[in-house]
């Protein structure tokens, strides 16, 4: 996920993906830093909540985990998700990827916010489950790539037929598997 | 200081005086005498397929580097530029490889034979011995020096064709059936186990199958975009951008991009650079579609978008 972060260091607007992205950089003088908001951001927000789940309640990892559960929390919901929501507008592969796109940023917006304000309330179960999920959604970076090898892999399809199936298969299997987690918890608990 | 000046240029114009009428005096002393130019009616561009004949090669199973098996019919075309008196002059053009040709004119009763030799300097140089009759000019090519890449014979039939440039042409679907590019394969390691437990290694040929999408897109005419080429494979840009350079009758050296346009009729390769001819909306497509192709080898099958 590094290696293909810095793809796009040095800052250049006909970088990696961006070569089938010129029509967007021409036309929508915004689209290249709203780009580099989410690259630039993105990998941090997956760092910053990996972190998250490793937290053995000494006072050292509480600290950790409050810090770096506030850099998630404002790198999310100020950059990475509003620019993926922006991004998604315009993604490749048309209508139904851009649906799909739109409704993953959409959540995970959604989801971290709501985490916060459990936290706020003191709420740590749900803040537990409304993290998890939005983990799994922030996941979807890498197990929609994931994919994209495996089906390329299995079926040469052409790209874009590819992409649209990678831009659904990214996050909702990431998001049944949890609920299945947080169902398996809630089951343990009572 | 002025007078100095003035005695320069003097000086300098009577030099440039006295070279000029060295000059006149010289030019036109001899009376060279003009080759009489002949059967026009052969200039141009003649061209065929080179068949190779494999009965002329004897394969040494033995030793791995004789390919010449491997050798197969490419598309010919043959240039006449002059003929003086009984010299003949003109180019040949096969996959990619342009040779200058200088040969003989002889006249047996009602028929013209013709010997056209490559300059000997490359290794895949030799001889076309031609008849010209009802049209064609057929006969033989046969190589100066043998070696284990060349069938050393090759029969060909060439006929008079225009080179025409028409941005229209568009690849033949003839081909329909054959959208395989079977030169370059991808080789796969896959593993089998068999009944009896064990495991067997092999490599697997995967071959590069193009689109429909290649029939339709016209590089030449049409201003493309990034949103119609998306969803194209490596192969199908790599054919819509070369159809370009076939249109202007680039000779291509690869064979995987020959076979392509060796299908279609309009296809006369003439020339090994036509960058000089290519319009600029022209320009512009190659320029994306060469974008698209870095993408598409970079990105198609690995980690990331």
């Amino acid at each position: 996920m590094l290696r293909i972060t810095l793809y796009y260091v040095p800052y250049s607007t006909t970088a990696s993906f961006l070569k089938i992205k010129q029509t967007e950089i021409e036309t929508l003088p915004e689209y290249r830093y709203i780009f580099y908001a989410h690259v630039y951001t993105s990998i941090f927000v997956l760092l910053f909540g990996f972190l998250q789940f490793f937290n053995n309640h000494s006072k050292t990892w509480r600290l950790i985990h409050r810090f770096s559960g506030y850099q998630y929390a404002f790198l999310l919901l100020a950059f990475a998700a509003p620019s993926g929501l922006y991004m998604g507008f315009y993604a490749n592969g048309g209508l139904w990827s851009k649906v799909s796109f739109t409704i993953l940023s959409l959540l995970w917006w959604l989801s971290t916010f709501i985490a916060m304000q459990k936290i706020k309330k003191r709420e740590f179960a749900s803040h537990r489950n409304w993290m998890i999920r939005s983990y799994s959604l922030c996941l979807s970076a890498i197990t929609l790539r994931i994919w994209k090898v495996v089906l390329v892999y299995f079926f040469q399809m052409p790209p874009m037929d590819n992409y649209q199936i990678i831009a659904w298969l990214g996050w909702i299997p990431n998001l049944l598997i949890a609920e299945l987690i947080i169902y398996n918890q809630s089951k343990i608990k009572t | 200081m002025k007078q100095l000046l003035l005695a320069a240029c003097l000086l300098t114009l009577m030099i440039s005086c006295k070279k000029e009428d060295e000059m006149k005096n010289k030019a036109p002393l001899a009376y060279v005498e003009v080759p009489k130019e002949s059967h026009k009616e052969l200039y141009g561009l003649w061209t065929g397929t080179l068949q190779p004949e494999y009965d002329s090669y004897v394969r040494n199973e033995d030793d791995t580097t004789d390919t010449g098996y491997e050798d197969g019919p490419k598309k010919i075309t043959i240039k006449i530029n002059r003929i003086h008196n009984d010299s003949i002059f003109g180019q040949s053009i096969v996959g990619g490889n342009q040779r200058p040709l200088k040969g003989i004119l002889t006249k047996m009763g009602a028929n013209l034979f013709v010997t056209l030799d490559e300059p000997g300097k490359a290794k895949d140089d030799g001889r076309f011995e031609l008849s010209f009759t009802n049209d064609t000019l057929h006969g033989s090519w046969i190589i100066y020096k043998p070696n284990k890449k060349i069938i050393p014979k090759k029969k060909l039939k060439l006929v008079q064709k225009q080179f025409v440039y028409n941005p229209h042409f568009m690849l033949s679907k003839e081909l329909d059936d054959a959208i395989v590019e079977w030169d370059t394969p991808l080789q796969r390691q896959d593993t089998v186990t068999d009944e009896d437990g064990e495991e067997h290694i092999y490599l697997e040929d995967i071959y590069r199958v193009a689109s429909d999408e290649i029939f339709h897109i016209n590089a030449s005419t049409d201003t493309l975009t990034e949103e119609s080429l998306k969803n194209l494979r490596k192969l199908d840009l790599e054919i819509v951008r070369n159809c370009v350079f076939a249109r202007h009758g680039y000779s291509f050296k690869k064979s995987s991009l020959r076979y392509f346009f060796e299908f279609s009729d309009w296809y006369v390769p003439v020339s090994n650079n036509v960058d000089k001819d290519l319009t600029v909306l022209e320009k512009q497509n190659i320029a994306l579609l060469k974008r698209m192709e870095e993408y598409a080898t970079d990105h198609y099958d690995t980690f990331g978008r």
